[in-house]
């Protein structure tokens, strides 16, 4: 069958679990942040995979891979405005903290 | 036997830099100093601070010269002599020295020391100075080529070579370069004399040898990557094209040395203050200017 | 076909090897250094599928931003040597749960779908990154010119966000005082 699509698709669901996983336990802004990062690495994963296994002609696929890579930029910047933010108004990004987030 | 000459070659010009640093600072010429330098700090002890990050520590030198000879795989030094001549080969070297910074970090967090870790620290710093003027002037040189191939980057400056092409690109990247490895009047991370060696500071022995040697031979890469992109590479007339390489080579890591000789050490603030006011708007001045010439003159 | 999958495994164990010891080594740049070596695994998963421009791009970037996120956590963490050896977690089982429930129906999705036919050959390099420019600076143009504005708005945000608030009457340092100065005179 289709083995390396396959390995390349498990890599990314596994790294996709793994940052699930980091997101949801992790008390720190810059750590949760890790998390969604290492979700996204996971998507970029499958994005390669499919665009080289399913549809090497068609380049939008290289270029969705791009417009991911941007929102990985973006979220770390804006993530790190925030922590900055936090920081200096409650003197830490612990999310144990952040009760008065809460509406 | 391409890997071969290429280590070999590494070898060389880090030693006759070696020699030519030594010159210019003491003054004497003592061309088998470097080698007993070398061998001597073998010989020493390999102290290791109290509580160390022992896998950063371990990593930091020899990541430092594994980015440097990475670096080195993609540049054709003749047309036959390259290791690998990517077709992404211009950005490929973009992403291999972005790992300098790495190997910094944790030369600089490793050792569980004050001067180190301010020195790993303060080159995040420059990185943010230098690190656009690297990648928009080679852009600039990729475009008139119409390629990321380095030997079709050179082979593009066969009329007219990228310096008097884009004399503004090449001023920046020289500077960057200078910066990016650090060298003299940019060594903020070992700033000798400031931060008692900085990075340096903790290393001795083996890893010491390891450092120095990886420095030289980023000096050379980044030499060689100059001449690449702005010196027309291989291309000049009567002597073979590996002598041509080699002495724009050299006369680029000369003149780097010598600038970082006569220049006082910058201020980091200063620095980062005048790469983003001035260094970037004029990369980019040079990409616009690059592009109409490009779309003007046939 | 045989190296391919091997080096597409074995960068994949690594990738995922580096992301579990993110959250499991208590020293922050350790934990930023290895998501910076999982990301970079995943770059050389793209290599290996040859998609070399994407891969060297990945490469390229993450080190710059793993670098940065090494700073931060050092900034904002209580004991950024971990040499205390704090947790820093909560929720523990609802989280390795939610992980896991996820890996496997993305897992389930992708053993039991069927992909249809695949393509054996990619595109040689030059030819994708050429093919890459254009579709960016035609097809995809626009998509691309809002990607780009995406980052101008983000880091006219972030700097916004993260910029001191100043207030009247409080003496926040030398450079801000300096500056509230500027402004009055020039209000005037």
């Amino acid at each position: 069958m289709t083995p390396v699509l396959i390995l390349a698709l498990l890599t990314g669901a596994i790294l996709f679990g793994v940052g699930i996983y980091g997101a949801l336990s992790q008390t720190n802004l810059v750590m949760i942040m890790m998390g969604v990062e290492l979700i996204l690495a996971g998507a970029l994963v499958n994005l390669v995979a499919f665009w080289r296994f399913l549809h090497p002609e068609v380049y939008a696929g290289q270029m969705f891979v791009l417009v991911v890579m941007t929102v990985m930029a973006v979220e770390m910047a804006v993530g790190f405005g925030v922590a900055i933010a936090r920081f200096r108004a409650k003197g830490s990004v612990e999310m144990e903290e952040a009760g008065d987030l809460q509406g | 036997m391409t890997v071969a000459i290429v280590l070999l070659t590494l070898l060389v010009g880090a030693w006759l830099l070696a020699v030519i640093e030594a010159w210019l600072t003491t003054g004497r010429l003592r061309p088998v100093a470097p080698l007993l330098a070398g061998l001597s700090h073998l010989g020493r002890e390999s102290i290791l601070a109290r509580k160390p990050d022992r896998l950063f520590f371990e990593t930091a030198p020899v990541l430092l010269l594994v980015v440097a000879v990475l670096g080195a795989a993609v540049l054709p030094l003749t047309p036959d002599l390259v290791i690998a001549d990517l077709a992404t080969g211009a950005l490929f070297l973009n992403a291999v020295l972005a790992y300098v910074l790495v190997s910094l970090i944790m030369a600089g967090w490793g050792p569980n020391g004050a001067y180190a870790m301010i020195g790993g620290w303060r080159f995040l710093g420059q990185l943010i100075a230098y690190s656009m003027l690297i990648v928009m002037p080679i852009t600039a040189t990729a475009m008139r080529a119409e390629s990321l191939l380095n030997s079709v980057i050179v082979e593009s400056q066969a009329g007219l070579w990228n310096i008097v092409y884009q004399p503004l690109g090449f001023v920046l990247f020289f500077i960057a370069a200078m910066a990016l490895a650090f060298r003299s009047p940019f060594d903020l991370p070992t700033a000798p004399g400031e931060l008692a060696g900085g990075v340096d500071a903790e290393y001795t022995g083996v890893r010491l040898t390891v450092l120095r040697l990886a420095r030289l031979v980023m000096l050379i890469t980044l030499s060689a990557a100059t001449t690449v992109f702005f010196l027309g590479g291989w291309q000049g007339p009567l002597l073979p094209p590996w002598a041509w390489s080699l002495i724009k080579t050299l006369a680029v890591a000369v003149s780097m040395l010598l600038v970082g000789y006569y220049l006082p050490r910058i201020r980091e603030a200063d620095l980062l203050g005048w790469c983003w006011k001035f260094g970037i708007p004029l990369a980019l001045l040079n990409i616009l200017i690059v592009g109409l010439l490009i779309l003007v003159v046939p | 076909m045989v190296a391919q999958a091997f080096f597409v495994g074995v960068f994949g164990l690594a990738a995922i090897g580096f992301g579990v010891a993110v959250f499991r080594t208590a020293s922050m740049v350790r934990s930023a250094l290895a998501l910076l070596f999982s990301q970079a695994a995943v770059g050389c998963m793209f290599l290996a599928m040859q998609a070399e421009f994407l891969g060297v791009l990945q490469i390229m970037m993450m080190a710059t931003e793993m670098s940065i996120m090494a700073i931060f956590m050092v900034m904002f963490m209580m004991d950024p040597g971990g040499l205390g050896g704090m947790d820093m977690s909560h929720q523990k089982r609802f989280s390795i749960g939610a992980g896991a429930i996820a890996a496997t129906t993305a897992i389930s999705v992708a053993l039991f779908s069927d992909w249809g036919p695949i393509f054996a050959e990619a595109p040689d390099a030059a030819m994708q990154t050429r093919e890459l420019g254009f579709e960016m600076l035609d097809r995809s143009m626009l998509i691309f010119e809002t990607a780009a504005i995406t980052i101008l708005t983000a880091m006219i945000a972030a700097t916004a966000v993260a910029i001191p608030v100043r207030q009247p009457g409080v003496d926040t340092g030398k450079l801000d005082k300096e500056n509230g100065d500027k402004e009055q005179e020039a209000s005037k």
